[in-house]
């Protein structure tokens, strides 16, 4: 079974001390690193870091040992946006005080959460002297996701780096989020430039930071560099590293065309854009080229570089990153990961390409049921530029006509919803999020259930053995947090796994806790626990055998498919009696008793009643009431109208967004400002 | 000069016109009545299921047989009350003879019925019922209503059985006041008593007290009135349950053959609006105010009165006429100031502001304005929701074959099916044309044959009292099966 055999994100766990590097590891950290390729492209320097926005700019004068690709990684709010606007600004690529902050954050989710959601890149040019003679250098930043539900995306951009600037917050220290992204860049063997950022800070403590950098990451204090990318403090001494102590690209200039593609949106112009890096070879304006992962073909009609727009160069060579548009007509051809190359050619595929894994599933309906084509065209525009969502159409008998969508995690699937409303203007209703159970059945089948209403109704069909996905969680927490801590995690049903300490003040545990468990507001729980001092991270981990049941929600009798759920069979009586509670809360008095009932299968667990209503009625119509009543009256109808009906039970729609928050405020990379006690935007993950 | 007061006024009239939205809907229809159309229109306006030849001669086109005429003088302004009234203040009681305030306004109201178009200018029947609300109708001098009386006459005639009714107070009317109205031609009387309780009374701003309530039922007596009703109102702040049984039973006690029975409304813009909130102390809770609801059902059912229609009562044949034509959808005339009429399909009311009333009657007389012409854009699904509505505050219910004849059986199949899981709780009940209930069996058989539902169906009714109280809610559903 694939589910099962899912694999596991290699973690470096060394028996009884977590972190600890690899010992035959050495970073390549400060070596000057000697370009290989030599080829004698024209030459015809420039001395000025500024380019002119019309003028020509000439690839090929950029071989690869003039080439560094870089990524910035960092805990939510270590300042990572700000960093990377401070380079582009020094770089010319953007005028300072010109275009909005987080530049490279184009999606308005993005900048009102302060993460990043698509990958992007950015072309810089820099002039530096080096060795005593000036040289100009061509400087790809790449911008990555950070959360967890990206972890994909992330090591795909990550691969097209040889180097990456590990921002740390200079009072903060090292966090969860830290911890995840330096593996990510340990594992794709990138040289890693730590920058302890915003000593600005009355409360900065870089000592400490760097100790944190050295035990945890065994990261040579000497090779940390201080900056404040808020007072400009430092960073003249971040592009000259990125110089130094990162290697050019390793690319064959003279082999078969292989490129990387990054990622992928959509323009209403120009028809799919992708962002790619070529990794060996070259591409030109009219090539044919092919992808492995789909097959099919395409012609370069333009190329070039972001700089930081779309800018035409005519070609890319070895090295250099920038953007192809081909005709390519969805997102969906558009794989993150995959190989592109040179039609009628052969060639060996980039290693770490893997389709998109589903972890969350839920669904979506209009919330008005008459607007499903408004919705349906929603979320094909939208799944144009995020092709990692999963969709299908399904049906409730609550709330209409809808579609099943699987996201890669959570984050992923609440800023869909965000971007359905905010870009589309839909409105919508989704049920509770669930993961992908596995179930083994007498009949001798074995399926992933994505849905709760999928779930077998066949009484002769006994289930034979249940599996759930589970998550590696890092939680780093101030110590007199632990017991609390610890009692949560154990109450989600964690497995300890790590327990260590960073410094004298900080711990560190690593727990294997199901996946379910976090999607239900395990992080707001986590966050009032430790007064918000908590910071956390997960990654996938493998399937686990679990007894779960189906949980069913019932109105007068009457089964409401989009609210059922299904729970581990020892929180299914606590999440029944909330789910009952809420409801009685949330459903009004109708003309009769409305019976709320929580049950598996035959077996009630929790049960509410809401009694019937008293009276409604005008005490009088005269003649001269008529038009009045009338209109208090029509007023009532269109209440009605917003209502979902089960049965002859009216389901008010808050009714469903107060059940589903209770399942989200899932934001696990999230950590407040140490120190300050300051409450982020719950939502801000980087 | 002229223009400048004109103008506000055909702006009310053409918002008040524009407020059909389903105005185009209608206008397709009729449309398709001329050859020169093509027939893709008439499909199109069918597919609405209303069509055009059952509205050939709708009750509403008819001439109006009713007039209500308002009287909006009261000493003072009860506490409950967002009626358009005249406050005449404390030192006016029954000798407000010569108060000139009262004289101009029957002045302007004569002039109002003078300059209002008949519909049917040859053979306009004579008048049915009169109403004489207010305000407090009983305050004006009888010589006034008697010209009031007189221009109805000799403007549309007046049936000599007519049902001439009159809201009167307590305190506000002694014998020969009443003596000299019922010479006149008033034959019913509505006496507003709302409550036998002094703090009640007092907590209302009622002007009279429970001893002006006693005498004004024994004015009524010894006048020899027997068309005369009892008004109440319930769920009064601190109202018991004691005080309600009390009342009920006074009630009962003085023999009226009509009670109403108002379930309190509190009103934005009152001095209760102000003070209150429904369903909290010292308003009754909705589940008390509901059981006075029902006791009043019970008690009034016991002593053989009729609960003809959500709030009120009467027994046998004692019926308000008057009331009786807005619940079955027949058009009437209305005059005075803030009145509504129902004139060939239209509501219109008049200004609530005694100066706008003023230019509304100037523009009147200078032909600016015809309330009653406004043919072509009466709306069908407007028509149904107000029969809907009307008719099922009644006993008598909605009659179905009428409604089908009228709109259509789609939409009547699809009322009946929505209101199936209500027939089985209690709150609507199916009769057939002798009016026998259709029980819960013969109903599932129906259900299932829209040929059989349409054909057995007479009249569907909201039972009492757990419909009526609930009225409301059932209606609204109503709409939305008509209009979704």
């Amino acid at each position: 079974m694939p589910y099962l055999s899912k694999a596991s994100k290699a973690i470096h766990v060394v028996a009884n001390r977590t972190y600890r590097i690899r010992p035959n590891h050495h970073y390549r950290l400060g070596l000057p690193y000697s370009g290989s390729n030599e080829r004698g492209f024209c030459s015809n320097p420039r001395n000025s870091n500024r380019k002119d926005e019309n003028s020509v700019i000439d690839l090929s004068q950029y071989p690869t040992d003039k080439i560094r690709n870089f990524s910035i990684i960092a805990h939510v709010d270590h300042g990572k946006s700000t960093l990377a606007d401070r380079l582009l600004e020094l770089t010319g690529t953007i005028k300072r005080g010109h275009g909005m902050p987080q530049y490279l954050d184009k999606l308005q989710v993005e900048r009102e959460r302060g993460i990043t959601v698509k990958a992007q890149t950015a072309t810089m040019f820099y002039n530096y002297n080096l060795k005593d003679s000036n040289t100009n250098y061509l400087l790809n930043l790449i911008d990555t996701p950070g959360h967890v539900d990206f972890s994909y995306e992330v090591s795909r951009s990550l691969a097209a780096c040889q180097g990456a600037l590990l921002v740390v917050d200079a009072a903060q220290g090292v966090q969860a989020q830290t911890v995840a992204n330096f593996y990510l860049a340990f594992e794709s063997n990138l040289a890693i430039i730590p920058v302890i950022n915003k000593i600005d800070q009355p409360t900065a403590d870089p000592d400490r930071v760097k100790e944190q950098l050295k035990s945890m990451f065994d990261l040579d204090p000497s090779d940390v560099l201080l900056t404040s990318a808020k007072t400009g403090q430092g960073l003249e001494h971040i592009l000259p590293a990125v110089i130094e102590r990162i290697p050019s690209p390793p690319g064959k200039s003279d082999s078969n065309l292989r490129m990387f593609l990054l990622d992928s949106y959509h323009d209403e112009y120009k028809g799919v854009i992708c962002h790619v890096a070529i990794v060996d070879g070259s591409l030109r304006k009219g090539d044919k080229f092919s992808s492995v992962a789909t097959g099919q073909s395409y012609e370069v009609m333009d190329v070039g570089i972001m700089h930081p727009e779309l800018r035409s160069t005519g070609f890319l060579l070895t090295g250099q990153v920038g953007y192809v548009v081909s005709g390519m007509r969805s997102t969906k051809e558009a794989r993150v990961g995959d190989t592109l190359f040179h039609s009628r050619t052969t060639v060996e595929p980039l290693p770490g390409f893997k389709p998109a894994k589903h972890m969350v599933f839920s669904g979506l309906y209009p919330a008005d049921g008459s607007d499903f084509e408004a919705l349906s065209n929603a979320i094909e525009k939208l799944t144009c530029n995020d092709a990692s969502v999963s969709v299908a159409r399904e049906s409730s008998t609550a709330l209409g006509l809808g579609f099943r969508c699987g996201f890669l995690g959570l984050l992923h699937m609440d800023v869909f919803h965000q971007r359905l409303e905010q870009e589309h203007g839909t409105h919508i209703i989704s049920t509770v999020p669930t993961v992908p159970y596995i179930f083994e059945y007498s009949d001798g089948s074995k399926v992933e259930v994505q849905n709760p209403g999928a779930f077998t109704a066949d009484p002769k069909i006994r289930i034979l053995a249940s599996w759930e996905p589970t998550v590696l969680a890092t939680i780093i927490i101030p110590s007199e947090y632990v017991g609390a801590v610890i009692n949560l995690c154990s109450e989600r049903r964690g497995e300890q796994l790590e327990y260590s300490f960073i410094d004298s003040q900080r711990a560190f545990m690593k727990y294997r806790i199901p996946l379910r468990e976090i999607v239900v507001d395990f992080y707001n729980e986590l966050k009032s626990i430790t007064s918000g001092y908590a910071s956390f991270d997960y990654e996938d981990s493998e399937y686990v055998a679990s007894d779960v049941v189906k949980l069913d929600i019932l109105l007068n009798g009457q089964p409401v498919d989009a609210m059922a759920t299904i729970v581990h069979k020892l929180k299914a009586q606590r999440v029944g009696r909330e789910l009952v509670d809420k409801l009685k809360k949330y459903i009004d008095r109708q003309m009769f008793e409305i019976t709320i009932q929580a049950a598996i299968g035959s077996k009630v667990i929790a049960r509410e009643t809401i009694s019937a209503m008293r009276k409604n009625v005008l005490a009088k119509c005269y003649g001269g009431d008529v038009t009045r009543k009338k209109k208090l009256l029509e007023k009532q109808k269109e209440g009605k109208k917003r209502m979902k009906r089960v049965g002859s039970v009216d389901i008010p729609q808050e009714a469903f967004h107060a059940i589903l928050k209770g399942f989200l405020n899932l934001d696990p990379r999230y950590s407040t400002r140490a120190g300050h006690g300051l409450t982020l935007n719950q939502s801000g993950i980087g | 000069m002229l223009k400048s007061t004109v103008a506000p006024m055909l702006l009310t009239l053409h918002t008040k016109t524009k407020s059909n939205n389903f105005l185009t809907l209608k206008a397709a229809t009729f449309c398709s009545t001329f050859p020169q159309n093509p027939p893709t229109v008439r499909r199109n306006a069918s597919t609405n299921t209303l069509t055009i030849e059952t509205l050939e001669t709708p009750s509403y086109k008819l001439p109006p047989a009713s007039a209500y005429v308002h009287l909006p003088f009261c000493r003072k302004r009860c506490h409950y009350c967002d009626f358009p009234i005249v406050a005449l203040g404390s030192t006016s009681t029954e000798t407000a003879d010569d108060d000139p305030r009262i004289s101009n306004y029957i002045h302007l109201l004569i002039r109002e019925i003078e300059a209002t178009q008949k519909t049917q200018i040859d053979q306009h029947p004579p008048l049915e019922t009169v109403f004489f609300g207010g305000g407090t109708p009983s305050l004006v001098p009888p010589k006034l209503v008697a010209k009031v009386l007189e221009t109805l006459r000799s403007k549309f005639g007046l049936s000599l059985d007519a049902e001439i009714s009159m809201e009167m107070d307590p305190g506000t009317f002694d014998d020969k006041k009443l003596r000299d109205l019922i010479g006149l031609g008033v034959n019913r009387v509505s006496l507003g008593v709302q409550a036998f309780q002094e703090e009640l009374l007092k907590v209302c701003g009622r002007a009279h007290g429970v001893q002006e309530v006693h005498e004004a039922i024994e004015i009524i007596g010894s006048c020899g009135v027997r068309n005369w009703s009892l008004d109440l109102i319930s769920s009064l702040p601190n109202q018991t349950q004691e005080m309600w049984e009390e009342t009920l039973r006074l009630t009962i006690e003085a023999q009226p053959n009509h009670v109403s029975v108002y379930d309190l409304q509190v009103e934005k813009d009152t001095k209760f609006g102000s003070l209150y909130t429904p369903g909290e102390f010292p308003l009754p809770s909705d589940t008390q105010s509901a059981k006075f609801y029902r006791m009043a059902s019970r008690k009034l059912g016991e002593a053989n009165y009729n609960h003809y229609e959500v709030s009120s009562y009467s027994k046998s044949g004692f019926e308000c006429k008057h009331n009786y034509t807005y619940w079955i959808n027949k058009p009437f005339y209305a005059f005075g100031l803030g009145s509504a009429s129902y004139i060939n399909g239209t509501r219109y009311s008049r200004p609530k502001k005694l100066k706008d009333y003023t230019n509304y009657v100037k523009n009147l007389e200078d032909g600016l304005i015809d309330c009653s012409q406004v043919d072509d854009e009466v709306n069908e699904g407007e028509m149904a929701m107000d029969i809907v509505m009307l008719s099922l505050r009644t006993s008598k219910g909605l009659e179905f074959k009428s409604f089908i004849e009228d709109f259509g059986s789609e939409i009547a199949v699809e009322l009946c099916k929505v209101y199936e899981p209500y027939m089985k709780s209690g709150h609507v009940l199916f009769l057939d044309d002798q009016r026998r209930e259709i029980t819960e069996d013969e109903f599932s058989t129906l259900v299932l044959d829209d040929e059989k539902l349409e054909n057995e169906i007479g009249f569907i009714r909201l039972s009492d009292p757990d419909g009526f109280l609930l009225s409301n809610e059932l209606i609204s559903l109503a709409f939305g099966v008509i209009d979704p």
